[in-house]
C-alpha cells in the first residue's frame, strides 16, 4: 500500500471526518443536556448568574419573599487568612498573653474548669474565636470587650504563643484539669460516640474533627480541655446559643445528642482519658 | 483462527450494542460532575466562603418554593455533615437539587431510590428528581471523603403530595433527623 496513493488519503479523510463528526455531535448533545438540566429551574438558567438567582426571585415575585441572610461567622479560611494566622510571633503573643493569664492560667490551664484550657490550642480555632468574639458573633459579656482589645495580628500571636504551651501535666500548677468522671459507667458512651459516632443518626466521630486521627480547620484539639466547658459549650451548640461554626457543622453534631451523651463525652475529655491526651 | 473481515466487524458491532444495552438499562442515575461547569464558563462558589455570600449562606438551605411553585432544595455537602441533614420533600413532585461542597467531593445516594449525586467543591450539581413513593431514605455519602465518611449521613423524607404543608413566602424547610 503506498501512503500517496489517492485511495490511502480519501480513506483517511474519511475517518478524520467521521471521528470529527462524532466529537461535534458529543458537544451538541453535552450542552443540550446541561441546559434541559438547569432548565427546571429557570431563575438559574445561566450558571453565571446562579449567585444571583435569589435576589432575582425576590424581585421577580414579591410574595417569595427571601429570608434575612445569616452570616454565622466573618472568618473564611481563604489563603490570605491562613497566611494570616501562620505568621504569628510567639514571644510578642507571650507578652499579650499575660493579660489572659488571671482566668486562662500561667501555664494555659484554667482553675476553674467552666474556662477553657488554651494550652496547646489550634492556631486557627484560637484566632476564629477571637475574631467571633471581636465582631460578637459568639456572644461571652466578658470576652467580647477583650477581644475587642486585639487586633487581628495580636491574636495571630496570641494563637501563635497558646499553641506552643506544652500541655505535659504539672502537679506544681494550680489547674482544674483533669477531673474524675462523676460516673465512671458512662465511658463507654463516651468512647463509642469518639471512637465511631453513630452513623444511623448521622453523628460522625468526634476525633475525626478533634483530632487526633483527622483535623478540620477550625476545629479544636479536645484531649486537655475541661469537661465543664465543654458541656456547656455543647448546651449552647444544641439550643442554638452559640451559632459561629461555618456551615452549621456544630451545631448539626450537637443537636442530635441525648443530654446523657453530651455529659459524657465532656466528662470523658475532661478526666484526661480522650484519645492524644497522653 | 481464521475469521474473514465480515465476521470481525459483524462481532464488533454486536460487543457494542450489547455494551450500549448494558448501559442504558441499568436504573441508577448518577448526576455526575455538572456539564455547565465546562461549557457554560459559569463562576462556582468560593468553597471555604460558602457561609458569606451566594445562595448557600445558611439561611438559604433547605427546600424552597420558586416563583412557579417549583421546589428547589439547596444542601451542603462537607466533611462529616449534610447541611440541612433532612429534608422533607412531597412524592410525585419534580424537585431540583442544587448542592455544592464545602471542602473535597462527596457523593449522596438516595438509598432505595435510583438515584445519585455527585457534589463537587466549586461547582453547583443541579438535577431534577421525581420520588414517585413515599417513604424515608437514608442518603450516606458514598465518595471516601475522610475519617468520619461513614458516619456521613443524611435523610429524605418523601411525604405524600397532599400531606406536605404549602411553604410561606421566605421559608426554607429542613427536618428533624430521625
Amino acid at each position: 500500500m503506498s501512503y500517496a496513493s489517492w485511495a490511502w488519503r480519501v480513506r483517511t479523510a474519511a475517518w478524520i471526518g467521521l471521528v470529527a463528526g462524532l466529537c461535534v455531535i458529543a458537544l451538541l448533545l453535552a450542552g443540550r443536556n446541561s441546559s434541559a438540566q438547569s432548565s427546571a429551574n429557570p431563575a438559574s438558567a445561566n450558571p453565571a448568574s446562579a449567585n444571583l438567582s435569589s435576589a432575582k426571585l425576590a424581585s421577580a415575585n414579591a410574595a417569595n419573599a427571601e429570608p434575612a441572610v445569616r452570616i454565622p461567622s466573618n472568618v473564611a479560611w481563604t489563603e490570605e487568612t491562613l497566611k494570616l494566622v501562620s505568621r504569628g510571633d510567639a514571644f510578642r503573643g507571650s507578652l499579650l498573653g499575660r493579660r489572659c493569664n488571671h482566668c486562662h492560667g500561667e501555664e494555659g490551664f484554667s482553675s476553674v474548669a467552666a474556662f477553657p484550657n488554651l494550652a496547646g490550642m489550634d492556631r486557627m480555632s484560637f484566632w476564629k474565636q477571637m475574631q467571633d468574639f471581636r465582631s460578637g458573633k459568639r456572644s461571652s459579656p466578658v470576652m467580647e470587650p477583650i477581644a475587642q482589645g486585639f487586633s487581628q495580628r495580636d491574636a495571630a500571636d496570641l494563637a501563635a504563643y497558646f499553641a506552643m504551651l506544652p500541655t505535659a501535666s504539672d502537679p506544681q500548677d494550680n489547674r482544674a484539669f483533669p477531673q474524675a468522671m462523676h460516673d465512671p459507667a458512662r465511658a463507654t458512651i463516651a468512647i463509642r460516640l469518639i471512637i465511631f459516632g453513630d452513623g444511623q443518626r448521622g453523628i460522625p466521630p468526634c476525633q475525626s474533627c478533634h483530632g487526633p486521627v483527622f483535623y478540620v480547620k477550625g476545629a479544636p484539639p479536645l484531649a486537655k480541655q475541661n469537661g465543664d466547658y465543654l458541656e456547656q459549650q455543647l448546651q449552647y451548640f444544641s439550643n442554638g446559643f452559640r451559632s459561629n461554626d461555618i456551615n452549621v457543622r456544630m451545631r448539626s453534631v450537637a443537636r442530635q445528642l441525648t443530654a446523657e451523651e453530651k455529659t459524657a463525652v465532656s466528662e470523658f475529655y475532661g478526666a484526661g482519658l480522650g484519645p492524644g491526651a497522653n | 483462527m481464521n475469521r474473514s473481515r465480515a465476521t470481525k466487524k459483524i462481532g464488533f458491532v454486536v460487543v457494542m450494542i450489547l455494551f450500549g444495552v448494558a448501559l442504558f438499562s441499568t436504573r441508577y442515575y448518577l448526576v455526575d460532575l455538572p456539564v455547565y461547569h465546562f461549557f457554560g464558563g459559569g463562576e462556582g462558589p468560593d468553597p471555604p466562603a460558602l457561609h458569606l455570600r451566594g445562595e448557600f449562606v445558611e439561611s438559604n438551605l433547605g427546600a424552597a418554593e420558586g416563583p412557579s411553585g417549583a421546589l428547589t432544595v439547596r444542601m451542603i455537602a462537607q466533611q462529616f455533615v449534610f447541611v440541612p441533614q433532612c429534608v422533607e420533600v412531597p412524592a410525585g413532585v419534580p424537585v431540583t437539587f442544587r448542592m455544592t461542597s464545602a471542602d473535597v467531593v462527596h457523593m449522596l445516594s438516595f438509598l432505595g431510590t435510583d438515584y445519585g449525586l455527585k457534589v463537587v467543591p466549586g461547582a453547583v450539581t443541579e438535577a431534577t428528581f421525581t420520588f414517585s413513593k413515599p417513604g424515608t431514605f437514608k442518603i450516606p455519602c458514598h465518595e471516601f471523603c475522610g475519617a468520619g465518611h461513614y458516619a456521613m449521613r443524611g435523610q429524605l423524607n418523601v411525604v405524600p403530595q397532599d400531606q406536605f404543608a404549602g411553604m410561606l413566602p421566605g421559608e426554607r424547610r429542613a427536618c428533624e433527623l430521625r
